[in-house]
């Protein structure tokens, strides 16, 4: 079993006052490092507008390499805009993972759109940045990845990485509405894409990480990282119905390994990282981002509310392996 | 060309309908069989829960002189979408291609939006009982919203040409408000993408038909092949005051191909327009030609986007 020390809560966007594009919520936490902080991306939400509904916009927060618990810089705006009307991402860019390729910064995203008997449908989006990460810019109007006949809704959570010159998404598809109390709520797992250009994309087609919970359960966030000659995936997993108030079926991170990047075994019991007593993630585990930074190996992840409150973070003692 | 017009030939609200439908018999395409000629098209059911239009595919069987009715479909050719899905909210059109043993259909799904009234993408089912009914692939669709064809994927029309699966097809460009009281407009255009197996395709990524005006909205393509070229006709209109202004509403549009790649726009040529007075006095849209012993036909709607059923026309001459 790993063994993680939970360092605690790292950013809180109610601690910023005034921020007319962030009142809460920093979710799915994404880092870039440079050479004197870590630059971690997230995704937040204004206030709700009249009808109580909510769009998500990314940011970043740039945090000291050598005290991630110092934040230095918030980004002065959100870095990637809303669409325009009837497009994919007119509602929400969230979330967002980023990697560093040649002189660009790529980004891959969640676009929301709303619906009529569905709440909300997504599709990924795709955006670069030459300015170190400032700033990102749209190639198209449209997704890069989309609905297919597996796939039919909600894709979302992507993962851009690069192993051996090929480009690898991870990412979630929706497989139905499960309708609780009058009430639809997608069912998600996690699926694997990859690309030779970062644009062009083939879908593997399958699950990638078997149920733990039942053909309902949730899967979310399959963050991949390679260490001692393995890939490891952290995601997070809940149940399909009361889930957001019942600590027992929320999420919770899972975890898996591979060695080719397209099989992958299940063991959860190692994950080794669970909710707290009591504290910012008491109820749940969410949205986990894993990185190495400076010999040591580090998760991001979001507690209690899904990110309402911010994001905090925990070091491995040892070596992933 | 010359298109000799042979009348309204389906009234949707002279039949009982599956589905609970009352009415519109929209963009009517045709399966040629021994003996008679099967058009699908799609109807209409009030959704219960909302009073909105939920468009259903049926089809209705005719002789080859298009003057008798023979059955007309009474239970559910295909499913509409699951909750969700691209398709949940309606089918139309349907297009249909024999291919050996089995039928193919491809769709266009329509689901709601929020900000936007509709959203649309193409999907595919295959019939292996002689059309009567429509299996899906999956369920979600085989082409739909991409980089540069951002929303509204829709109106397919496939044909196999020399072992390549051909798809015309419509993408939407922009929803626009063309004023502060109404709802957004759509704006699309028609591209075009090949296929080796019929499932998986590659868009060419362009506008393959000039525009005539700024602003105009392209719709169901559809292509023929004869006299050493390749014919399209489709419909086109302004995109915005189109429904009850006769002069900005749909018309059928013609264009033709040697090489499957550059079209050369030439409306003058059509040969069909409105008819004062009659049925089709107003509108001529979603066109459909097809061959039936010999002869070149074309379907289509008439006023009211085919709210009272489709006609037909026979080419006379291809001068």
């Amino acid at each position: 079993m790993f063994k993680w020390q939970k360092l605690g809560k790292i950013f809180d966007p109610t601690a910023f006052k005034n921020v007319g594009w962030m009142d809460e919520f920093a979710q799915a936490p994404s880092s870039l490092i440079f050479d004197d902080f870590v630059r971690v991306y997230f995704s937040c939400r204004p206030r709700p507008d009249e009808n109580g509904q909510y769009v998500s916009r990314s940011a970043y927060v740039d945090l000291d390499r050598k005290n991630l618990f110092n934040v230095l810089r918030l980004s002065p705006g959100p870095v990637l805009e809303l669409g325009a009307p009837g497009t994919f991402d007119e509602f929400g860019t969230y979330p967002m993972s980023v990697i560093r390729d040649g002189d660009a910064i790529h980004a891959y995203y969640g676009g929301w759109t709303r619906c009529e008997s569905v709440p909300f449908n997504v599709a990924l989006g795709y955006a670069v940045s030459k300015d170190e990460g400032e700033t990102f810019k749209k190639i198209g109007t449209g997704p890069i990845l989309s609905y297919s006949p597996d796939e039919p809704f909600v894709l979302s959570g992507p993962k851009i990485r690069k192993y051996d010159n090929i480009w690898r998404l991870w990412y979630i598809a929706g497989r139905k509405w499960k309708v609780v109390d009058g009430k639809p709520e997608p069912i998600y797992k996690i699926r694997m894409a990859s690309s030779v250009d970062g644009i062009n994309w083939t879908k593997l087609n399958k699950d990638v990480i078997a149920d733990k919970l039942g053909e309902d359960e949730a899967q979310a966030s399959p963050d991949v990282i390679f260490s001692r000659g393995r890939y490891h995936m952290f995601f997070c997993y809940r149940q399909a119905s009361d889930f957001r108030r019942n600590k027992d079926r929320s999420y919770r991170i899972g975890y898996a390994f591979s060695d080719d990047l397209l099989n992958w075994t299940r063991t959860d019991s190692r994950v080794g990282i669970d909710v707290s007593a009591e504290g910012w993630d008491s109820e749940m585990l969410a949205y986990p981002h894993v990185l190495e930074l400076d010999g040591a190996v580090y998760v991001l992840y979001l507690g209690n509310q899904v990110g309402r409150f911010g994001f905090g973070a925990a070091r491995l003692d040892g070596v992933l392996e | 060309m010359i298109w000799e017009k042979m009348g309204k030939i389906f009234d949707p609200t002279k039949h009982i309908l599956a589905n609970g439908c009352i009415e519109f018999a929209q963009s009517p395409q045709a399966l040629v069989v021994d003996d008679f000629v099967r058009i699908y098209f799609s109807t209409r059911q009030r959704d219960p829960g909302n009073g909105k239009f939920l468009s259903h595919i049926s089809f209705v069987d005719m002789d080859k002189s298009f003057k008798t009715i023979g059955r007309v479909s009474t239970g559910t050719v295909i499913e509409l979408g699951k909750l969700g899905c691209f398709d949940e909210h309606g089918i139309f059109p349907m297009n249909i291609l024999r291919y050996g043993d089995t039928i193919y259909a491809y769709t266009c799904g329509w689901n709601r939006r929020v900000s936007v009234s509709v959203d649309t993408s193409i999907g595919f089912a295959v019939s292996t009982d002689n059309g009567l009914t429509f299996k899906k692939l999956g369920d979600g669709p085989i082409l739909t919203s991409s980089l540069h064809e951002p929303f509204l994927v829709g109106d397919p029309f496939v044909k196999r040409i020399e072992n390549w699966f051909h798809m015309w097809y419509i993408y939407g460009t922009q929803w626009k408000q063309y004023s502060a009281k109404a709802p957004a407009d759509r704006i699309y255009k028609i591209g075009h993408a090949i296929s080796e197996d019929g499932i998986s395709w590659q868009r060419d990524g362009r506008q393959i038909i000039d525009d005539k005006f700024s602003d105009e909205s392209q719709a169901l393509p559809t292509v023929i092949g004869f006299a050493g070229k390749h014919h399209m006709f489709f419909c086109y209109r302004q995109s915005f005051d189109f429904r009850n202004n006769r002069d900005r509403g749909y018309r059928i549009g013609y264009a033709c191909s040697t090489d499957l790649v550059n079209w050369v726009r030439d409306d003058s040529s059509v040969g069909i327009d409105v008819t004062e007075g009659d049925w089709d006095s107003d509108m001529l849209c979603y066109p459909h030609v097809f061959e039936c012993d010999g002869s070149i036909y074309l379907l289509y709607n008439g006023n009211e986007f085919g709210r009272y059923g489709f006609g037909l026309a026979r080419l006379r001459t291809t001068g």
